[in-house]
């Protein structure tokens, strides 16, 4: 089934797009062994739209956003960005088959990914962390490159701290330097893990202030996260996970005030 | 006790020309049969780590057979047995202008296979000690594995992998000594030349066991160095000093901190 949907979607240009989504998943299902994580899951995320993610642990929200940049696979349906299948192609058979890593990284170059850990690359500087990626996978002059970088620095308030080791930094201002990071290469979309959750209480704002900036300046944002405030500031759309699947997706104000689904109602009772 | 106090400080500030090429010999049989080890190890860990299952099935195939086997009876086997049985035989060939004995090539091969099982070993566990969220960070910006591994876990997992791989280089070096049992004639088998003609064994062997420290207690000079120089360039402090690594008053307070960001567990859902 899946097979035949994607050969007749995907002739050799994607078909246009007339609501102009960025990320358009489709009967996404994905388990770990016999544990289904997510079960024919649909998600439409239109260009400029900030999304946030919410529902109990153990949903599959992170697994969710981890297949939209392919950091995990799936076992069936499928998940197109910009209209192009993630990770997968169409061979001349029609066949669904994995893409080459060259190829997906080259997908993965235009979406940008801030991980609930950081990740930032221990072993070089602040400067060299933000730079890394679009001098050597985008192949830009570095001169070029750094300025930009200490441009998006600026921007996150880390300007002074170009030169520092990531180590020396807060969690808060390690989370900055991650978002200024995957901004370098100029993504057109961005996914958050959880950004904030392994934050101490008093560095979540700094990060949500930096968040709400690029949702304000026009970034597409899919975001997972249990911010309820800001996701009530700045989500334009909320959908609610659990178990596996979507129960219920809407503006903030009608999800939070109105929810439509019993266990929607049950988790909001718990973090709100 | 009898001890030629004049012929053991002789034959250690002036040692003989037999004995220096033997002490030449050991040395370049190490730095030889330990730069190939760590060029096969290398490949042993990725063909472990690799998806392809006859490469991983070879990989712990090879590391069961060789760690589980004295190097002696490699050695011998390897020598003697292939002769012996038809398969091959080690000759002397003439390399870059000078004569290799048979024994030598046997010696480096030997070493090289035994060594090259441990060190892929560690250059597994330093690539594993890499938290994963360092390569999905890595992939996340449009990297590929490769460029990732290159740029991202290399760099990271080599500081890891000093210490132990330097352990197994003055492993190695004092490895050499059974040489002897397939004729090359390294710093020990000399030794147990001159002891058999001048009868003092014991002043003999002492003068062989401090040419062994010399070379250990050199390398652990050369390796806390690259420790150092890794260090400062990661950000982190300095290893300690040589002469507290070698006489082991090593303070108790941790000043590496771990591998980068500890491993954190990945969040499933």
């Amino acid at each position: 089934m899946t097979t035949q949907h994607a050969a007749s979607t995907s002739a050799s240009t994607p078909p246009p797009d007339p609501h102009d989504n960025i990320v358009q998943a489709v009967d996404v299902c994905k388990s770990f062994g016999d544990k289904k994580i997510l079960t024919d899951v649909n998600l439409t995320v239109a260009r400029g739209e900030v999304v946030v993610m919410v529902g109990p642990s153990g949903a599959g929200k992170t697994t969710m956003l981890r297949t939209i940049n392919r950091l995990e696979s799936i076992d069936s349906g499928e998940i197109r960005v910009n209209g192009e299948l993630i990770g997968q192609r169409v061979n001349k058979h029609g066949k669904v088959v994995e893409r080459s890593a060259r190829d997906l990284a080259r997908q993965r170059a235009d979406i940008g990914f801030v991980f609930q850990h950081f990740n930032l690359f221990p072993h070089m500087s602040v400067l060299e962390n933000v730079s890394l990626a679009a001098v050597e996978v985008r192949h830009q002059p570095k001169s070029k490159v750094n300025d930009y970088a200490r441009e998006l620095l600026e921007r996150v308030g880390l300007a002074e701290k170009a030169d520092a080791r990531t180590r020396s930094l807060s969690g808060g201002q390690q989370q900055r330097v991650a978002i200024a990071r995957a901004l370098a290469m100029r993504p057109a979309l961005m996914l958050f893990d959880e950004p904030t959750s392994a934050l101490d209480p008093e560095m979540v704002g700094e990060v949500l202030t930096v968040m709400k900036g690029l949702a304000e300046a026009g970034m597409t944002m899919i975001v997972v996260s249990h911010e309820m405030g800001f996701t009530r500031e700045v989500a334009d759309r909320v959908v609610v996970m659990d178990a596996g699947t979507i129960i219920e997706s809407g503006a903030p104000d009608q999800v939070f005030s109105n929810p439509k689904h019993d266990r929607t109602r049950q988790f909001l009772s718990k973090v709100l | 006790m009898k001890f030629d106090w004049p012929y053991f400080w002789e034959s250690l500030l002036s040692p003989s020309p037999q004995f220096l090429n033997g002490l030449a010999l050991t040395v370049i049989i190490s730095v030889v049969a330990m730069a190939l080890a760590l060029l096969l190890g290398l490949v042993i860990a990725l063909m472990g780590r690799s998806r392809f299952l006859p490469f991983q099935l070879f990989a712990s195939l090879y590391i069961w057979v060789i760690r589980g086997t004295p190097l002696l009876v490699q050695l011998v086997i390897i020598y003697t047995g292939f002769a012996a049985a038809g398969i091959f035989r080690f000759e002397d060939t003439d390399v870059l202008g000078s004569l290799i004995k048979g024994a030598v090539q046997a010696a480096i091969i030997g070493l090289m296979l035994n060594e090259s099982a441990y060190i892929s070993e560690i250059v597994r566990s330093g690539l594993e000690s890499v938290d994963r969220g360092q390569n999905e960070a890595a992939l996340s910006l449009g990297m590929t594995p490769m460029h990732s591994m290159r740029r991202i876990i290399v760099p990271q997992a080599i500081r890891i992998m000093v210490p132990p791989l330097g352990n197994s280089f003055n492993g190695l070096m004092k490895s050499t000594s059974i040489l002897s049992i397939i004729g090359v004639s390294e710093m020990f088998q000399v030794g147990s030349t001159m002891s058999a003609a001048t009868f003092k064994v014991f002043e003999i062997y002492i003068v062989v066991a401090l040419y062994y420290l010399l070379l250990t207690t050199v390398w652990t000079f050369i390796q806390t160095a690259i420790e150092n120089t890794l260090n400062v360039r990661a950000g982190l402090p300095r290893a300690e000093p040589v002469f507290k690594r070698l006489f082991g008053i090593r303070s108790r307070k941790q000043t590496t901190p771990a591998p980068a960001l500890a491993l954190q567990p990945a969040d499933a859902a």
